[in-house]
């Protein structure tokens, strides 16, 4: 699938070798960086607005702490360690469906159960790393923590290109249902929506785009992703419509400008730390706007 | 239109060590108003849940179709976070169409959901934000829902918790549309005066059948035992 980024990737710059952009984007990863940014920022933008929707903003954040498990677990397998996606997919796919299999059969409430969960795999990814360290230069374990577009290289946008393909297929026709589902379980139930069976999807979605993402944005962060601009959107918006179409802006521009900005001014920020930071920036504006205007007030009304 | 008839066969309901229902047997004729009324605990949503599939149930609950196999269901309330964006086209839009919403609702579906609107009194409050309406506009939005597409059954749960009177009287008139062209109804009522005046057959749940046949019968038997004591039927001694 190479040739598929290679297009885009000589035209871009082409255009930075003749001036028509700034000469930073005569870098490959750059490129690469901006590439991953069109994918990553309409996809998160837009399943945030369902984990919004379904409060699952603390699932995605255990999801994200066990690929650090996940890391280590490939290293030990004897994974590449700049990209153990086997072993990260398998685990936390394991650890999410578990995870939901667990509230569906107890009757403990899903913010305590996950925060038992996020602490469980926070605990075993601490020691698994801690064991693996003196096998890996663990700077390498900066990149899965924090993102770092440097690193970013064709394995990883194949493994995103075919998560957003995927996610988009299985997303967009199950939308209306998810958020009935959400609504009101058993009117969703009565309309012949599989109420469990799409809980387990929806899961499945949010880890393996949290897996998908985690060169670009990080493991720890890329939760925030998944939340911050929706919850902005939120802030201005009264309809679904308007709700998701905010959505996938202020997180696509959140990515790129956060790729772009540190390479630009030569900030010492990680890639994952400045895209959230650019999304939290955008969220505090938001909720400006939505304080300061009454069209917008009304909207959180 | 034929809406269609249901029976309950030694139905029961057991939830851990607390038996709900118990050796619950009725039917319902096709094209029917059915009231189930009874006490609160009495089994009455687990009873219809149970005929809608989602509890785990003994016994057999048959419902015999015609053409059209469409539930209406209008659960009792809209339990949900009123700050979400979701304004009442999005969630008509949810229910009745696949196309995710945030794409827009298509044409047709449009012209379904404004009429339905505009018979329950909503007319030009489709841009309206759900959370933001009255509780008895949102109970008219909830049964507006049931409406798309034609069902042949309707499942009411307590729809007119929070109506005031122009709005009960507009569902009250739906529903006795619905059941005059043909429709099955099967609706959980609290209010005894408005069942006699309504209901076709009836059931008194508590737990299990206590009371069941011809709704006007079996009230003015209930009353004449001090069963409903809010109720006045000429013939009937009330406690």
């Amino acid at each position: 699938m190479d040739w598929l980024y290679d297009i885009p990737r000589q035209y871009i710059i082409g255009l930075a070798d003749e001036g028509v952009i700034h000469y930073t984007f005569l870098y490959a990863f750059v490129v690469n960086g901006f590439l991953c940014a069109f994918v990553v920022g309409p996809l998160l933008g837009g399943i945030g607005t369902m984990v919004v929707i379904k409060r699952m903003a603390f699932f995605s954040q255990a999801v994200g702490h066990a690929a650090l498990t996940g890391v280590a677990i490939g290293v030990i397998l004897g994974e590449s360690y700049t990209a153990p996606y086997v072993s990260m997919f398998s685990f936390c796919i394991l650890f999410g469906l578990f995870l939901n299999f667990s509230k569906n059969h107890t009757k403990m409430s899903s913010d305590t159960l996950i925060g038992v969960f996020l602490s469980i795999s926070l605990a075993i990814g601490a020691t698994a790393l801690l064991w693996v360290s003196a096998r890996v230069n663990t700077h390498i374990l900066d990149t899965v923590m924090f993102g770092s577009i440097l690193t970013v290289n064709d394995t990883d946008m194949n493994v995103l290109l075919v998560t957003a393909v995927l996610t988009a297929l299985v997303a967009l026709p199950l939308y209306n249902q998810m958020l009935l589902a959400s609504l009101n379980p058993a009117l969703a139930h009565v309309r012949g929506i599989k109420v469990h069976l799409l809980e387990y999807v929806f899961v499945l979605l949010v880890t393996i785009l949290t897996v998908a993402c985690v060169k670009i944005v990080g493991a720890i962060l890329v939760e925030a992703l998944l939340l911050i601009p929706a919850a902005a959107a939120r802030n201005l918006n009264r309809s679904i419509r308007g709700f998701v179409i905010w959505s996938v802006i202020f997180s696509t521009a959140s990515c790129l400008i956060g790729i772009y900005a540190p390479m630009r001014w030569d900030l010492p920020v990680p890639s994952g730390g400045a895209i959230i930071l650019t999304a939290a920036s955008i969220f505090l504006l938001t909720m400006v706007i939505r304080m300061a205007v009454p069209r917008f007030r009304e909207a959180a009304l | 239109m034929q809406g269609p008839s249901i029976e309950f066969e030694h139905v029961g309901l057991t939830l851990g060590a607390t038996s709900i229902l118990e050796d619950i047997n009725f039917s319902i004729a096709a094209g029917s108003i059915h009231c189930i009324i009874g006490a609160n605990g009495g089994g009455k949503t687990s009873l219809v849940r149970s005929m809608l599939g989602q509890m785990p149930h003994s016994g057999r609950i048959a419902i015999h179709w015609h053409d059209n196999r469409v539930v209406g269901y209008v659960p009792q309330a809209l339990d949900f976070d009123k700050t979400l964006p979701v304004t009442v086209n999005d969630f008509m839009g949810m229910t009745c169409q696949r196309r995710p919403v945030f794409l827009g609702i298509s044409r047709a579906r449009r012209r379904e959901i404004d009429e339905v609107l505009d018979r329950m009194g909503l007319a030009g409050k489709g841009r309206y934000k759900l959370g933001n309406l009255s509780g008895g506009e949102r109970q008219r939005v909830l049964f507006a829902q049931a409406l798309i597409p034609e069902p042949a059954l309707l499942v009411l749960d307590e729809p007119m918790t929070g109506l005031d009177v122009g709005g009960r009287d507009l569902l009250v008139g739906s529903i006795v549309e619905f059941a005059g062209a043909g429709g099955t109804v099967v609706w959980i009522n609290h209010d005894i005066a408005q069942v006699n005046e309504i209901a076709d057959t009836l059931t008194y749940v508590d737990r299990k059948v206590r009371l069941q046949g011809n709704a006007r019968e079996v009230l003015r038997g209930g009353a004449a035992a001090g069963l409903f004591p809010s109720l006045e039927l000429a013939g009937a001694t009330t406690s």
